[in-house]
């Protein structure tokens, strides 16, 4: 399954890339972000996979410009109540610098939104990630009350919220 | 559109830099806050506030506050 939108390609995660994944998330530039930071073994990641491997998670491979670049997902999709944990990670130093995290997220958000029909998304950020608060900040999640002292702080975006800001942002990332 | 605005605008961007540091002089790409997220929130900033659509692009030529305000303001129809 691909997605293409924004000038990006997403590529649902397949077993044969799992390795690849694994190696990025085991990188130390990414697991300090990541609130889980031991180190990942090939059996832990197989056995992740096969318990995200399914219509409740969506994980997808970012590629541009025929690179693949990182990783970005919605988990724990709640088809009742119409919520989705979203995460991304860009491992590419080259593609920190350019809007590519935000051409990927608007790839998947609208797939989200106006296909799986999720009508919210949260999304958990660790406070001292000053970068990721700005960024889910600008595409319109906002923190929950009660969440100023926690470490590993959660944020919702609606739908009305996304379309508002994606609005506003799509016009300066459009290729 | 009023200079001590666009830069009272273009400060609020930036979440460790004191908004006392910024004028029109400032080389905003020589501080250590300066990322391409900042970028994008300024440009996103300038879309919302003034009307104004820039590309990342049309951005990277540009260093002082100064160059992005004759920018904004030459397209401001």
């Amino acid at each position: 399954m691909k997605i293409t939108n924004y000038g990006v390609t997403l590529s649902r995660l397949s077993e044969d890339k799992i390795e690849l994944v694994r190696n990025w998330r085991n990188d130390p530039k990414i697991a300090q972000y990541m609130e889980f930071k031991d180190y990942i073994t090939p059996e832990m990641q197989l056995n992740w996979f096969k318990k995200i491997n399914n219509d409740s998670n969506y994980f997808f491979i970012i590629e541009s410009e025929g690179k693949e670049i990182g990783l970005i997902n919605v988990k724990d999709i709640d088809c009742d109540k119409f919520k989705g944990e979203a995460g991304i990670f860009i491992y590419d130093d080259d593609c920190l610098n350019s809007t590519i995290s935000f051409q990927a997220t608007l790839c998947l958000y609208d797939y989200c939104f106006e296909t799986l029909k999720v009508k919210q998304l949260s999304a958990h950020i660790l406070n001292d990630n000053k970068r990721a608060i700005k960024f889910n900040k600008m595409i319109g999640f906002k923190i929950l009350q009660n969440q100023e002292h926690v470490n590993n702080q959660l944020y919702l975006l609606t739908y009305e919220d996304y379309v508002k800001n994606r609005n506003e942002i799509s016009p300066i990332i459009s290729q | 559109m009023e200079i001590s605005e666009f830069i009272k605008n273009f400060a609020a961007q930036f979440d460790d830099t004191e908004a006392s540091e910024f004028t029109l002089n400032t080389r905003f790409r020589e501080l250590d806050e300066w990322s391409s997220l900042n970028a994008l929130a300024i440009l996103n900033m300038i879309g919302k506030k003034y009307s104004v659509f820039i590309k990342p692009d049309e951005m990277k030529s540009l260093h002082t506050v100064q160059e992005l305000f004759e920018l904004v303001n030459s397209k401001i129809v």
